[in-house]
């Protein structure tokens, strides 16, 4: 109960500055397609969230839906809590989207595909996309239980 | 609150279907200047290609096919994303393809498989 707790208030903050449309979720076999979309301050963030069994791609759109720049974050050896980022596609110059890419993989404890067209130099949005995100991912039940029992 | 309900702006399919006795996922995924084509048999991406065309000065389109994560030197593959962007271009679309494949085996008859898949779904 006390682990809600942190949930419902992140939530209600959320609901309260943003509009939540559109929820939709399709299972096409061993892949579960979820897509979101909500608005915050005006600009649309959409999410789609893909499942497959070891790994979780993710695309973020910030009002048009460019596929962005792609970044693959994965645990790597030898600590299970070091995790590496790359860019794949895109990310010379900006490196919008990695930072939520590694942190999703702390959250998930799987491999990340994320593909994000946030701009430049918005850490607002950023932080908005991911908290939003980070809460879908709670509630769909991908995101694994902290060990020091609370969860985020 | 009555501002308009912004539409999930992203067109995609999903189906599994079975190739060579391999449960397959496919997954293809429209966005404004991309297409999204996940196929995958080990449940992950696995390798991930970009494929994309070059308007050059002669008629014809020149194509650009390159593994950006994963295996590098899988000649299947490349052939696979490069058949791929080639019915893209040839549909008249001129976005760029971004295709991971997790298949089981690069076998001829496999990658036969998805591309027949995913051009009997294509989104273009």
């Amino acid at each position: 109960m006390a682990r809600e707790e942190p949930d419902v208030e992140v939530l209600n903050e959320a609901i309260s500055s943003a509009l939540v449309f559109n929820d939709e979720v399709k299972d096409g076999g061993g892949v579960q397609i979820t897509c979101f979309s909500e608005v915050v301050n005006d600009v649309a963030l959409h999410f789609q969230i893909l499942r497959l069994p070891k790994q979780i791609y993710v695309w973020i759109g910030c009002d048009s839906a460019k596929l962005g720049r792609i970044y693959a974050a994965a645990p790597t050896r030898p600590q299970k809590d070091m995790i590496s980022v790359t860019s794949i596609l895109g990310g010379a110059s900006d490196n919008t989207g990695a930072g939520i890419a590694r942190r999703l993989v702390l959250k998930t404890g799987l491999n990340i595909i994320l593909a994000c067209n946030i701009p430049k130099n918005s850490p607002m949005l950023e932080a908005d996309a991911e908290k939003m995100l980070v809460q879908k991912l709670i509630q769909l039940g991908y995101t694994r239980a902290k060990a020091e029992g609370s969860s985020s | 609150m009555d501002s308009s309900v912004p539409r999930f702006p992203v067109t995609y399919k999903s189906l599994s279907l079975d190739i060579k006795g391999n449960k397959t996922d496919v997954v293809l995924c429209s966005y404004d200047d991309h297409f999204l084509v996940i196929a995958t048999q080990i449940g992950a991406m696995g390798t991930i290609l970009h494929a994309r065309k070059e308007e050059g000065v002669s008629i014809e389109p020149t194509f650009n096919v390159s593994a950006v994560f994963g295996k590098r030197d899988e000649p299947m593959l490349l052939a696979c994303a490069r058949q791929l962007i080639q019915d893209i271009s040839i549909s008249g679309s001129s976005k760029s393809l971004v295709i991971s494949l997790g298949l089981k085996d690069h076998s001829a008859e496999t990658l036969k498989g998805v591309v027949s898949a995913v051009i009997e779904n294509r989104l273009w």
